[in-house]
């Protein structure tokens, strides 16, 4: 083991591949147009250029990424104290990083770097001012020394007792929560319904017209399709495509579940929790309480049967805040039981949190939404059918079934739809199959807004709006009389408060 | 031992944070207003006067055009002045509250330990009526920043010093 990293050095030399991988990857995401150009007028184009283009392209990428691996070198400062990365084939840059500002070394491993047999180090760093840094390419043993080393200057120079030098490997064997492949099965067969089925079923509708076009194009008098679809036959066809989308989306939602979340253990390391999950990719997360603002609990009316819940964690970011209700960038926990959940509950939010008191919403909520999902669009769809594009018609069949599911969601939406309310807490609840639990302590509480339409002043509602540094949380319309009540309390909460935020 | 543990607070005595009286902006800031109303007009008149002359077939639609553009007019006239009504800001002692909007009426408030920072900024038109605009930042993202225009520059100064004395205290009683 090497343990000397004050002389500059490289990536292993087989991180050439990384880099041409990742290089290739960017060049094809930047030529993205022009392949598509190329794919589609495949047939009209000069092989031997086609074959030289693509070579060209492929040498000028190796040659990028063996500069690249050439020029990338990082190494420790020892008389500065800090951890220095040079990079740039053209433009040179030196990156250093005071040991005391590093709060986390992640090793972590994609499918590519499992292959070759490296590793990835990713250096976290305080402050969202300055961009984590990732070496991608080095050996188990390297990353393991370097992240000790790295770790270890932070204790030399403050004691911060947060870090933990032990090696992941000798932490992994006593793991605080485990979750099973068969909890990972259940969560699997039970979630994501929804967005799966909207994106199978443009899959279908797209092959449905492709296929239709292609007819056309192909010149074919008589369209075979349209001999076939008489009502009866378009009925079993559908109801076949129907049952084919719902068996494809339970094995795709299972098998990504699978992929993604394999071997999920989480660690509890000192006053923070370290996750590890993955089948092909390897990813390491790590989770300080003080810097979670939202923690979200999910489930819907299997998982409740088979008790298996997803536990969704936002922390302190830019990014989060600003795109509200997406909760992509969160980390997630699937697959907890109720145990486990109150287990990572109290770790986090240091207590199980009570709901209070209760607050529901209007009746109004329902209009409002009728007006929103279904006047408005069936609206714009009789219009458009009746006066611009008589083809629009076609689809009335498919009325019932989307005023029907429209319908549903929304009763079950309002019906769902909570905002707990105690000393310690702020619990908003809401969703129409998986039904979310929000919890967010008022101290984590950035600005709170409350808005009113002109024609609900009369009828007292409006809607809330808290902002954390982890998103936003809405709750409405209800009572606003009520709303103004909690808005001062938690203003209260806040303004004496001398709990920080993060 | 800072636990909040005071269970039986009574919330109806807390502080009203709708009861607070707002200050209005600068009547100055009306003209700029209608400075920008006249401005977005301008360009949009110019643009259907454009196509009306080059593109013959459009000539047909000339009063729909018309119509629409002083049906247009006359709305966004009536939603701003509404607007500039409506709009109030109030430094308490622990926070500051925003009211804005026209048909929709939203408050915003932001606790003084929750700022992270103030900046004070003036637009051509503004400085030449001195005004300012004051915008306080949070970490919780750009949709809960509040952005106060229409505050006379000496009156936006002041209010920058006494929020950074505020943001600076806090930061002193939290180490």
């Amino acid at each position: 083991m090497n343990n000397d990293f004050s002389n500059p050095q490289r990536q292993s030399l087989i991180g050439v591949l990384i880099m041409f991988a990742d290089t290739l990857q960017s060049a094809i995401r930047a030529l993205f147009p022009i392949l598509i150009v190329w794919i589609i007028k495949i047939d009209q184009m000069n092989k031997i250029y086609l074959t030289i283009g693509i070579l060209a392209v492929f040498v000028l990428v190796a040659v990028i990424a063996y500069l690249k691996y050439i020029n990338f070198t990082f190494y420790l400062d020892e008389e500065n104290e800090e951890f220095v990365i040079k990079r740039g084939i053209i433009n040179k840059s030196r990156l250093g990083i005071p040991l005391d500002k590093i709060q986390q070394v992640n090793i972590n491993q994609s499918f590519l770097q499992k292959i070759i047999g490296v590793h990835a180090l990713e250096v976290d760093t305080a402050g969202t001012a300055q961009k984590e840094v990732t070496i991608k390419a080095i050996t188990h043993d390297l990353a393991q020394s370097l992240k000790s080393r790295l770790l270890e200057g932070i204790k030399t120079t403050s004691d911060n007792s947060k870090v933990e030098t032990e090696s992941y490997d000798t932490v992994a064997k006593h793991a605080f929560i485990q979750i099973s492949l068969l909890s990972l099965f259940k969560t699997g067969i039970t979630s994501n319904y929804v967005r799966s089925f909207g994106i199978l079923l443009a899959f279908f509708i797209t092959m449905f017209q492709y296929i239709e076009d292609f007819i056309k194009y192909a010149e074919i008098e008589d369209d075979p399709l349209d001999n076939y679809l008489r009502t009866d036959v378009i009925l079993k066809f559908i109801m076949f495509i129907i049952l084919a989308i719902m068996a494809m989306v339970i094995v795709v939602n299972l098998g990504r579940t699978i992929l993604k979340f394999f071997n999920f253990r989480i660690t509890k390391q000192n006053d923070s929790l370290l996750l590890s999950h993955g089948l092909l990719n390897t990813k390491n997360t790590i989770i300080k309480p003080e810097k979670v603002q939202i923690v979200t609990v999910g489930r819907n009316y299997f998982q409740k049967k088979l008790d298996v819940l997803d536990i969704k964690i936002r922390q302190a970011s830019s990014q989060e805040a600003n795109n509200q209700d997406n909760k992509k960038t969160a980390i997630e926990i699937p697959g907890c039981n109720t145990a486990e959940k109150d287990m990572l509950l109290k770790f986090l939010l240091h207590e199980i949190p009570q709901e209070g008191i209760v607050l529901k919403p209007n009746i109004r909520k329902i209009l409002m939404q009728s007006i929103k999902f279904l006047i408005i669009p069936l609206g714009a769809y009789f219009l458009l059918a009746n006066y611009a594009f008589t083809e629009l018609k076609e689809y009335m069949l498919f009325l019932p079934v989307y005023i029907l599911f429209i319908s549903l969601v929304m009763y079950f939406g309002f019906r769902n739809s909570r905002l707990f309310v105690n000393n310690e807490f702020i619990i908003k609840q809401g969703g129409a199959w998986d039904v979310d639990k929000d919890y967010i302590a008022p101290h984590k509480i950035h600005a709170i807004s409350v808005h009113q339409y002109f024609w609900h002043k009369g009828l007292d509602i409006g809607i809330l709006n808290l902002y954390t540094a982890g998103g936003k949380i809405s709750f409405g319309l209800a009572d606003y009389t009520t709303l103004k009540q909690f808005v001062n309390y938690w203003l209260y909460q806040v303004e004496t408060t001398n709990k920080n935020w993060m | 031992m800072e636990r909040f543990t005071n269970e039986t607070i009574d919330t109806l005595s807390l502080p009203k944070f709708e009861e607070t009286v707002l200050s209005p902006l600068n009547i100055n800031y009306k003209k700029i207003i209608y400075f920008n109303l006249g401005l977005t007009f301008l360009i949009l008149a110019t643009i259907i006067g454009v196509v009306l002359y080059f593109i013959e077939e459009s000539r047909a639609y000339v009063i729909p055009a018309i119509l629409a553009y002083v049906v247009l007019l006359l709305f966004s006239i009536a939603v701003n002045l509404i607007s500039f009504r409506n709009r109030g800001f109030a430094f308490r002692d622990h926070d500051v509250i925003y009211k804005s909007g026209a048909i929709v009426l939203e408050t915003t408030i932001i606790p003084y330990n929750r700022v992270q920072h103030v900046t004070l900024h003036e637009g051509f038109i503004s400085r030449k009526l001195g005004l300012a605009t004051i915008e306080i930042f949070t970490a919780g993202g750009i949709n809960s920043d509040i952005k106060v225009p229409g505050v006379e520059k000496e009156h936006a100064e002041k209010i920058k010093q006494l929020l950074i004395g505020k943001i600076l205290k806090q930061n002193t009683i939290n180490e």
